[in-house]
C-alpha cells in the first residue's frame, strides 16, 4: 500500500464533493433547520438552551449519518457506472488503496462537515447565553468522528458488491441497527420471558454481530455539560473502531479484488 | 529478447444469461518490444476481453498473461504501461490540467516531473489551450486527446489503447497516427485494437487478428499481405475462413 496514491485517491473524492456541492447544500439546509426549530417556541422550550443543543447534536448525529452512507456508497458503483474505474486501475494503484483511498476521502468529507456543524452549533447557544464544558465537547466529536469511520467502512463494504441504490439501503439498515436498536437489546432480553430463548438467542447474535456504535454517543454528556468521559474507555472505544473500521475494510478489499469488471459473470 | 506481452493459452469463459461464452480459447500471442502491433478482429472476437485480462479488470479462467515479464496480475505491471480504454470517460469535474496531475501523482512522479509531462503531453496531444477547462465541456474528440495524454503521462514503455481514433475527426486521427509513429522512433512498443484497417496498415508493423476467441493470423503486415492484396482483402479472408458466424457471438467484445 504507497500512502502517496492513497491520499491522492481520496483527495478525488474531496475535490468532487466541493463541486458538486451536496454538502455544501445539506450543511445549508440543516442549519436553516436548527435556526428554525430553536427560534419556533414549541413547548415554551425555545428559552432553554439545552433543548437547542440536544437538537442540534440529534441534527448533527442525522446530518453525518446520512452524508457518510450516501458519499460513501456511491463511490465504488459510481466509477463502475460512469466507466472511470478503467482508466484508474489501468495505474499501478491496487484495489487495495482504492478501498482505503476511497474510505479515507469519504471520512474526512463528512468528519470535517461534522465538525462544521458542530461549530455552528456552538454559536447559536453561545449566542443563546449558553455554555460548553470544551474537554467533553472535544472528545464527543472526537467520538463521533470514530462512529464516522465505521458507519463509512459499511457503506464501503457494501458498495464493493451492490450497485449503489442497495449499497445505500443496506448500509442505512446496517447502521441503522447499530445507531438505533443494538444499544436497546440488554434491556430487552431482560424483559423478553424466559421460555422464548429463541428470541433471545438471535438478540444476542445480533448483539455481537453488529457494530456498536452507542459507543460513540456522547450527547446527554455534552447537554448537560458533564465531565468528560473516562480517558480509559475513550482510548478503548477509539481502538474498538479502529479495529472494527479496519476489518469492514479488509472485508471490502476481499470481496472488490476478485471482482471481474466487465459484462457477464466470469466462471 | 523478452517480449513486451506475452499471452500463453489463455481462456477466458463468462457466464451470461442463456449459458457461458467463451470469450478466449487459448490464445497464444507475443508482442516484440519496439514494434506497433495492431490487434484486429471483428466485434465479439475478444480484442477487448483480452486488453481487460491485460489491464486486470478480469481474471482469466486459465492460462497465463505478462506485461514486461510481470504478472498482468501483480499492479507493478502497469507502472511502465499507458491505457487508453475504447471510450475514456473521465472525471468531468476535473480540468485537464487536474486530470493530468492526478494521473500523475498515482504513478508517484515528483512535482517538477508532473510539470514537465503535463505540458510535454498537452503540447503533443494539442491540448494546451484547452487545458484548464473543465473535462464536462470537452468534444468528443478533445475527450479522446486528453485520454491519450493521460495514457502518456508517465512516458510509457508500452502504450495499449482499445479503439484510439475512434469518434475522431481526420485531423484528430493524423494526430494519433502522428504521436504513435513518434513513440515508434523512440523505441515504444504499441498495441492497438482497430477496426480502421487502413490506419493500421498505415502505422503497424505487425498484425494479430482474432475472431471467435482464436488467433487465426500474426506476423508482419508485409509477409501476411502480398500479391497486391489490401490488408483489408487479407483480414475478410483470414476471418471469413474461420467462421463468419463468430464474428456476431457478442459479450466477449
Amino acid at each position: 500500500m504507497n500512502v502517496s496514491r492513497i491520499v491522492t485517491l481520496s483527495r478525488m473524492v474531496w475535490l468532487e464533493m466541493m463541486r458538486r456541492r451536496d454538502v455544501y447544500v445539506l450543511l445549508i439546509l440543516l442549519a436553516a433547520l436548527l435556526l428554525c426549530l430553536v427560534s419556533v417556541d414549541i413547548f415554551h422550550l425555545s428559552g432553554v438552551v439545552n433543548y437547542a443543543k440536544d437538537l442540534g447534536l440529534l441534527l448533527a448525529w442525522l446530518f453525518s449519518w446520512i452524508l457518510a452512507v450516501i458519499v460513501v456508497s456511491r463511490e465504488l458503483p459510481g466509477e463502475e457506472a460512469q466507466g472511470t474505474i478503467y482508466s484508474l486501475l489501468a495505474k499501478p494503484v491496487t484495489r487495495g488503496e482504492l478501498i482505503v483511498g476511497k474510505w479515507l476521502g469519504a471520512w474526512t468529507v463528512v468528519s470535517v462537515s461534522t465538525t462544521c456543524f458542530y461549530a455552528l452549533l456552538a454559536v447559536i447557544v453561545l449566542l443563546k447565553g449558553g455554555i460548553f464544558h470544551w474537554v467533553t465537547t472535544a472528545q464527543g466529536l472526537a467520538l463521533h468522528i470514530c462512529a464516522l469511520s465505521i458507519i463509512c467502512a459499511v457503506g464501503m463494504l457494501f458498495s464493493t458488491r451492490l450497485n449503489p441504490d442497495a449499497a445505500v439501503t443496506t448500509s442505512f439498515l446496517v447502521t441503522g441497527t447499530s445507531m438505533f436498536f443494538v444499544p436497546k437489546i440488554p434491556r430487552m432480553l431482560f424483559l423478553i420471558e424466559r421460555d422464548m430463548e429463541w428470541i433471545q438467542g438471535w438478540l444476542i447474535a445480533a448483539y455481537y454481530a453488529f457494530p456498536h456504535l452507542e459507543l460513540f454517543d456522547l450527547r446527554r454528556k455534552i447537554v448537560h455539560n458533564d465531565a468528560p468521559a473516562g480517558w480509559l474507555a475513550a482510548g478503548q472505544a477509539v481502538l474498538y473502531a479502529i479495529l472494527i473500521t479496519s476489518a469492514l475494510l479488509l472485508l471490502a478489499w476481499a470481496a472488490y479484488s476478485r471482482k471481474t469488471l466487465s459484462r457477464g459473470r466470469q466462471i | 529478447m523478452e517480449s513486451a506481452i506475452e499471452i500463453r493459452d489463455l481462456t477466458v469463459r463468462y457466464q451470461c444469461p442463456g449459458g457461458s461464452v467463451e470469450a478466449l480459447k487459448k490464445l497464444n500471442l507475443a508482442v516484440p518490444r519496439g514494434t506497433i502491433v495492431g490487434f484486429l478482429g471483428p466485434n465479439g472476437a475478444g480484442k477487448t476481453t483480452t486488453i481487460n485480462v491485460l489491464m486486470g479488470f478480469t481474471g482469466a479462467t486459465s492460462g497465463t498473461a505478462t506485461i514486461m515479464g510481470r504478472d498482468v496480475k501483480e499492479s507493478i505491471s502497469r507502472e511502465r504501461i499507458g491505457y487508453l480504454p475504447e471510450h475514456p470517460e473521465l472525471y468531468k469535474f476535473l480540468s485537464g490540467r487536474e486530470l493530468l496531475d492526478m494521473v500523475g501523482r498515482l504513478f508517484l512522479l515528483d512535482k517538477a516531473a508532473r510539470r514537465a509531462a503535463i505540458a510535454r503531453t498537452l503540447d503533443l496531444l494539442a491540448m494546451a489551450d484547452a487545458a484548464d477547462r473543465r473535462i464536462a465541456t470537452y468534444s468528443r474528440g478533445m475527450m479522446q486527446r486528453i485520454g491519450l495524454a493521460q495514457a502518456l503521462i508517465n512516458d510509457p514503455d508500452l502504450l495499449i489503447l482499445d479503439e484510439p481514433t475512434g469518434g475522431l475527426d481526420p485531423v484528430g486521427r493524423m494526430l494519433v497516427r502522428k504521436v504513435i509513429s513518434g513513440l515508434k522512433s523512440a523505441g515504444k512498443t504499441v498495441f492497438f485494437s482497430s477496426h480502421e484497417l487502413s490506419e493500421v496498415e498505415m502505422v503497424c508493423d505487425r498484425v494479430a487478428i482474432l475472431s471467435g476467441g482464436e488467433l487465426v493470423a500474426e506476423g508482419r503486415v508485409a509477409d501476411l499481405v502480398g500479391g497486391g492484396e489490401r490488408l483489408e482483402q487479407y483480414f475478410l479472408r483470414v476471418v471469413d475462413r474461420k467462421d463468419p458466424d463468430d464474428s456476431g457471438s457478442g459479450a466477449a467484445a
